[in-house]
């Protein structure tokens, strides 16, 4: 019956998408693993986390790697990043016919609420996020708030004392966290002393103003912060997108082949070749990775659990065309070239080497990455199941 | 990064530590909604752990290539001091006058400690503002580009709607002059009194200094002293440059000390009393010429010959020692075509305004 099954997905799959490669393209694995179930119901949605409705929702683990991508400027957080753990979250979802709510819990045994009278601690906190635009033909953002072609809308809960500290966001990559006052939008969060875990409903309308989520296969991700190792901004742990299932809408077959290409690619592809091809074409000149530690940091975005939160139809996306997915690194001031001349002031320029993209005539962007197209399919397979496998942390510095 | 340069010189032979330039600041802008604590502009003892406590090491700044340096935010207890009071309503009636919490740390913790042994200990004051930096650390950790230097006279200022509190500018600045507000969840730091600034005022705490150490300017204006002291002389120097930020806050290295003495309390000619290597520490390896031009300056007048270096360090006049060029602001205001009470919009509305949200009121300052 499997084979039967597969064979009849990929009959429908195959022919649509140049993506689809012999290799199983593992679409059972792809809903075991990244496919949420979300349960229709005819009543309202709950923000209350105790509400009966979520005893009877399935809910599924989702892992969240701390973010090692790009590296910031606090001597404590960054030392204890190589000892921190995968973080796993229990997620469902429930829909109805205008809303959708996200439960999410999670294991914390420091519960930390920002206090008012200090200067260096942090609060816990819990995002969501959904690409603007999503679908057929629609490539998929950065996982870490989107890119300058994907915006997505992110939700946003702190514990910080003395306020509701509920945000919402328009995002498209680092730095670019633009508040917005989206209607109907409520997040609600509590800690749970007993079970030491943290819960958060968070509830909006299924279509805003920046985004219609009434589809059959909705991307979704999260981001959670531990206020107890100086988590905020871009410390933190996220997970790579999920997909939620909304049953009262259809499925876009081209969409969900396109999103589970190579699922399970670190199985079937190989990673070992894959990392020789990565040095044999320089990857390892700009980018840190396993033990790859020659890139100057901060040269591209750090690769070493990017298996964690990629997905492998992005990686293959990232590699064959840069472009589509340009991501503006952190504060370009955080470089300046010392052999560059001084301005009037004193003022160095700023070391162009540590900017990941270029900015066109037009006004349009362009990764400094150039395009790896020219590499034969199955070399790109192999790279694609290596960086697949790579999911530790432990060499970050 | 930007067009014209703003800069103050202090000249610490002639800070006598007596604070007013720290209550002018903190009347004027922290004595209230959660700044409490801050002192934008502070004068320790140096040497000293200073403030914030051992801000000297606490990281941030850039390194020899030009990268970031990691740094740390600090304590609000072991390192700035939680603002404390005194029961003085029970000033007749309490056994003791006592402070209303148990601190371990406060700005001047350590006023006059400094370092070295009976006849010969040391110390000087060393006033510090945020330095307003070329290549600021502030500027560069931060992760939302929410930390800008105005084009018009390079003052470092913070977006406050597109601060988040994050705090890696804290982090970032070697100076540890930018500050988290836990009120509003943002950070917030010397403005060099930009809103006085632009009406042809100097900063308060230049303006209230008795001893007139200090002078105000812009950097490219030739016939300023701040230009004369920093470029001319070379004798105004900035502080840690090896921190690697490019500071405007220039200082003039302390050469007035009193003699050291030997074991029979006789003073020993030419050895000063703090040591040149301390003084290379803060200022550079720029302080010996520094020094030399100064004590060839001083024995110039001495003499009874002239000397502008010491007729601008004796500081006569405030309308010399601060330069503003008050007109300056006036002709951008009325490039953009403001007049009147509009005059006030050319303050940078990033200050208090993000480049992306919806549009509020400016509110005024004062």
């Amino acid at each position: 019956m499997k084979k039967a099954l597969k064979a009849a997905i990929f009959g429908i799959t195959a022919g649509v998408t140049a993506l689809a490669f012999s290799a199983n393209a593992g679409i059972k694995d792809f809903y075991k693993w990244e496919v949420l179930n979300a349960k229709y119901v005819n009543d309202e949605l709950p923000t209350d986390p105790k509400a009966d409705l979520w005893k009877s929702v399935p809910g599924k683990k989702v892992y969240l790697y701390p973010q090692v991508s790009v590296r910031l400027n606090d001597k404590k957080a960054n030392e204890i990043i190589p000892r921190k753990r995968l973080t796993a979250a229990l997620v469902k979802v429930a829909y109805n016919r205008d809303n959708i709510a996200v439960y999410i819990t999670w294991k914390d045994k420091t519960p930390s609420i920002q206090p008012a009278v200090t200067t260096n601690a942090f609060a816990d906190g819990v995002s969501i996020e959904f690409p603007n635009k999503f679908g057929k033909g629609i490539t998929l953002p950065y996982i870490g708030m989107g890119d300058s072609k994907h915006p997505v809308t992110v939700y946003l809960q702190k514990e910080v004392a003395g306020r509701d500290y509920q945000k919402s966001f328009i995002s498209e990559g680092f730095g670019s966290l633009t508040e917005i006052n989206e209607p109907d939008v409520d997040v609600v969060m509590v800690y749970n002393k007993g079970k030491r875990e943290w819960t958060a409903v968070f509830k909006r309308p299924l279509k805003t103003e920046n985004s219609n989520l009434k589809a059959g296969l909705v991307p979704i991700g999260f981001a959670i912060w531990d206020g107890s190792q100086y988590e905020r901004d871009g410390n933190k742990s996220l997970s790579r997108w999920k997909f939620i299932r909304l049953g009262k809408y259809e499925l876009d077959k081209d969409y969900l082949s396109y999103v589970s290409w190579g699922d399970m690619i670190h199985k079937e592809g190989d990673p070992e070749r894959g990392k020789q091809l990565m040095a044999q074409n320089g990857c390892n000149g700009c980018h840190r990775y396993d033990d790859q530690q020659m890139a100057p940091e901060g040269m591209a975005p750090n690769l070493y659990n990017i298996g964690g939160i990629a997905h492998a139809p992005y990686l293959r996306d990232s590699i064959v065309d840069p472009n589509d997915v340009v991501i503006k690194n952190l504060n370009q001031n955080r470089h300046y070239n010392k052999a560059g001349a001084k301005d009037v002031n004193g003022a160095y320029p700023n070391n162009d080497m540590f900017t990941w993209y270029i900015v066109n005539p037009d006004g349009t962007v362009s990764s400094k990455m150039p395009p790896f197209n020219f590499l034969p399919e199955e070399d790109i397979k192999d790279i694609v199941a290596y960086l697949k496998t790579l999911r530790t942390w432990k060499n970050f510095k | 990064m930007s067009k014209r340069q703003l800069a103050m010189v202090m000249d610490l032979n002639k800070c006598i530590g007596c604070q007013t330039c720290t209550v002018a600041c903190k009347t004027q802008w922290t004595n209230r909604n959660g700044r409490e604590y801050m002192y934008w502009n502070n004068v320790e003892t140096q040497p000293g752990e200073g403030y914030p406590r051992g801000w000297q090491e606490a990281g941030g700044g850039f390194d020899e290539n030009g990268n970031l340096q990691d740094g740390i935010i600090p304590d609000m207890v072991l390192d700035y001091g939680v603002p404390w009071d005194y029961n003085h309503d029970e000033l007749f009636e309490a056994e003791n006058i006592q402070p209303d919490s148990d601190p371990v740390w406060g700005p001047n913790w350590d006023e006059d400690v400094g370092e070295g042994d009976w006849p010969n200990s040391y110390y000087f004051y060393l006033p510090r503002i945020c330095n307003h930096c070329s290549n600021p650390g502030c500027l560069a950790a931060c992760p939302r580009e929410a930390i800008f230097k105005r084009e018009q006279d390079g003052i470092v200022l913070v977006d406050l709607d597109r601060c988040q509190g994050y705090r890696y500018c804290i982090a970032g600045c070697p100076y540890k002059k930018i500050y988290f507000n836990p009120k509003l969840s943002k950070s917030e730091k010397c403005i060099f009194c930009f809103p006085r600034i632009e009406k042809g005022l100097p900063p308060a705490c230049a303006h209230q200094c008795v001893g007139r150490i200090r002078f105000v300017g812009f950097l490219d204006d030739k016939e300023g002293q701040v230009y004369k002291l920093v470029h001319k002389y070379k004798v105004a120097l900035p502080l840690r440059p090896d921190m690697g930020t490019q500071p405007n806050v220039y200082y003039v290295p302390p050469v007035l000390q009193p003699p050291k003495f030997d074991e029979n309390g006789k003073p020993i000619e030419g050895e000063d009393r703090v040591p040149i290597e301390y003084l290379e520490k803060l200022f550079g390896p720029a302080v010996h010429e520094a020094i030399a031009v100064l004590k060839s300056e001083m024995a110039k007048r001495e003499r009874g010959e002239e000397s502008e270096l010491m007729d601008i360090l004796i500081a006569y006049n405030h309308a010399d020692m601060f330069r503003l060029d008050n007109e300056y602001y006036q002709n951008i205001a009325a490039e953009q075509g403001l007049k009147g009470s509009e005059f006030f919009k050319i303050v940078d509305s990033r200050y208090i305004q993000g480049a992306n949200t919806q549009k509020i009121e400016i509110k005024s300052y004062f």
